[in-house]
């Protein structure tokens, strides 16, 4: 009787909130996310940054850092001479001539000029010679006899003259500084000096060792020397070691390469299965030794294997680096792209625990 | 359950379309709350309208009580109406009065107990009518939540099932199922609310109400008491 008013009441009430909800509680607006847009992003350890693997510091970045490819002169497949040219000629190829040579041809200008000189004023000046010649000798022969004396012993025995200058070393041969004595002559304001009055004798020393010195100064300056004394041998590619993969940024020198955990895995697994634990031995359970070894690029034990930090027992040791000597000869398998890491040294931590 | 819209290529997030995309237990679940919530409310209404009604019945009734008039009267009055509240006591307790002395009671003190008893009986219906409903309103207080959270956990369950049917675990493709699902939450809580406002609130009137008619049944039961005495004393001297 009262209920139903109380009902009809609630059921208007009820009726009025939903219709009026579903009218204006309608979806809600669609958030605006169409302007976010998704990038990856990558999380770096900062030991990249730290350490730098082998590249080329000019080149854009790539994936993995790699030097610039050596080149390589091609062989010709079809070519019919033997020989060191890149290319197949007709004509055989010429050896190429000795280094050694080209010295030997490159004294020889300026020797003959002063030689015959020397000849001419020997006999006028066999007097005043003595005189310079002991005074300038010490000095001349630090300075300028081991250099030239051999050549210049071989070239005035052809002269003509050769009989005087040899009667001219004759003198001065007692001397141990034979050698240095014909260096003297060729200078040619000795010459003029040797017309003047005896009076500028003591000058003359002076004179004769400015006189000298930039001769000599020039001589080892002599820019055809020094031609010949560069390596004329023709550059071939690259060093003894090659990149043949796209230059990319890097440093000079492997700094981070390092083995990631299923590659050391993978290895300590291997040795793993070479080792044999000296049964018996008390607490086997808690040793552990560090083994160190390196590997060349084929897998093969660069070196003996060395303990890096011992178990504390001989023995136990001892059949570790005994199982880095076996897997040696079944051969390791290594992945060669880890060269580096495999010349630098690797540690395989031995430890029954982990291992089995 | 397999058959739950969540591959839809557009969804209709309004209220509405939250409640026809449901599955069949939530939409029971929603449904059920929604008649529970039309239920509390047909009862708070009609409380509110029972108890001013009461109030009203009582203050005028202690005015008639206390303006005179005689008790005879005053009954002879009533009786031929349907009381309510204090009256009833009242009319219970002037009706045991008239009975026992019409037929001449003998001992005094077992009138009087008659008499409150009777009062008790009446006071005890007033009371019963009073109260009557309240505990649906208590029940859905407390329930409701619990009933909207068990639509939401089937609704979310039936999604994370299509969720690993379709093997998508975008955010668009789980969030209409969970959104469909808070929904019985919602209502649930829209239920529960109110009746456990409501519900405070009409206890806390109850007892006021009940308290003023044990006042007023105490009161004229003294009365009554003073009276029978007085006609024993008057028996006793005629």
């Amino acid at each position: 009787m009262q209920m139903r008013a109380g009902l009809t009441t609630s059921v208007v009430l009820h009726a009025a909130a939903l219709g009026f909800g579903l009218f204006t509680l309608s979806a809600p607006a669609p958030l605006d996310a169409g302007a976010m847009e998704s990038f990856p992003v990558d999380i770096v350890p900062v030991a990249e940054f730290a350490e730098s693997v082998k590249g080329d510091k000019k080149a854009p970045v790539a994936e993995t850092p790699a030097p610039v490819p050596a080149t390589r002169p091609e062989t010709v497949p079809d070519a019919q001479n033997v020989g060191d040219n890149d290319v197949d000629l007709s004509t055989p190829p010429t050896p190429e001539p000795a280094k050694r040579e080209v010295e030997a041809a490159a004294a020889p200008p300026p020797s003959p000029e002063p030689a015959p000189k020397p000849a001419e004023e020997a006999p006028a000046e066999a007097k005043p010679e003595p005189v310079p010649a002991p005074d300038p000798a010490p000095v001349a022969a630090t300075e300028v006899a081991p250099e030239p004396a051999p050549p210049q012993e071989v070239k005035p025995e052809p002269t003509p003259e050769a009989a005087v200058a040899e009667a001219a070393p004759a003198e001065t041969l007692p001397l141990p500084t034979s050698a240095p004595s014909p260096q003297a002559r060729p200078q040619p304001p000795q010459a003029q000096t040797a017309k003047a009055p005896e009076r500028k004798e003591p000058e003359k020393p002076k004179q004769q060792e400015v006189a000298q010195k930039p001769k000599s100064e020039e001589k080892t300056f002599d820019a055809d020397e020094v031609a010949a004394l560069l390596n004329k041998a023709a550059a071939k590619g690259g060093g003894a070691k090659r990149s043949t993969e796209t230059a990319a940024l890097g440093g000079k020198q492997t700094t981070g390469a390092k083995l990631t955990s299923s590659e050391m895995g993978a290895l300590s697994s291997q040795l793993a299965g070479c080792w044999s634990i000296p049964a018996g031995a008390e607490g086997v359970e808690s040793m552990r030794v560090s083994v160190r070894f390196r590997l060349d690029p084929s897998g093969k034990l660069d070196g003996e294997p060395v303990v890096d930090s011992s178990s504390g027992n001989s023995a136990f040791d001892r059949s570790a680096i005994r199982a880095v000597q076996k897997c040696n000869t079944e051969g390791l398998q290594v992945p060669a792209s880890k060269a580096e890491v495999w010349a630098s040294g690797v540690v395989v931590n031995f430890d029954p625990s982990e291992m089995f | 359950m397999e058959t739950l819209p969540l591959a839809a290529t557009s969804h209709d997030l309004s209220i509405w379309g939250l409640f026809w995309q449901a599955g069949w237990v939530v939409k029971l679940v929603m449904l059920g709350l929604l008649a529970a919530s039309v239920w509390t409310w047909a009862i708070v209404v009609d409380k509110v309208i029972a108890f001013s009604r009461m109030r009203r019945a009582l203050n005028r009734f202690e005015q008639t009580f206390w303006s005179g008039q005689s008790l005879e009267e005053l009954y002879r009055n009533l009786s031929d109406k349907n009381p309510v509240g204090m009256g009833a006591i009242f009319v219970a307790a002037m009706r045991e009065w008239k009975k026992s002395f019409e037929k001449g009671a003998r001992s005094p003190i077992g009138l009087q107990n008659r008499i409150d008893k009777a009062m008790d009986l009446a006071l005890t219906r007033e009371m019963e009518r009073l109260e009557s409903r309240l505990t649906f309103l208590a029940t859905i207080g407390s329930a409701a939540p619990f009933i909207g959270l068990f639509g939401t956990v089937v609704g979310i369950m039936t999604s994370f099932q299509a969720i690993a049917g379709s093997s998508s675990t975008n955010l668009a493709v789980v969030a209409p199922g969970i959104a469909e699902a808070l929904l019985a939450t919602a209502i649930g809580l829209l239920a529960a609310i109110p009746a456990v406002i409501a519900y405070n609130k009409l206890s806390t009137d109850v007892s006021k109400i009940s308290s003023r008619m044990e006042g007023f049944s105490d009161e004229f039961s003294a009365i009554l008491s003073r009276q029978i005495d007085e006609k024993v004393v008057q028996r006793a001297a005629a």
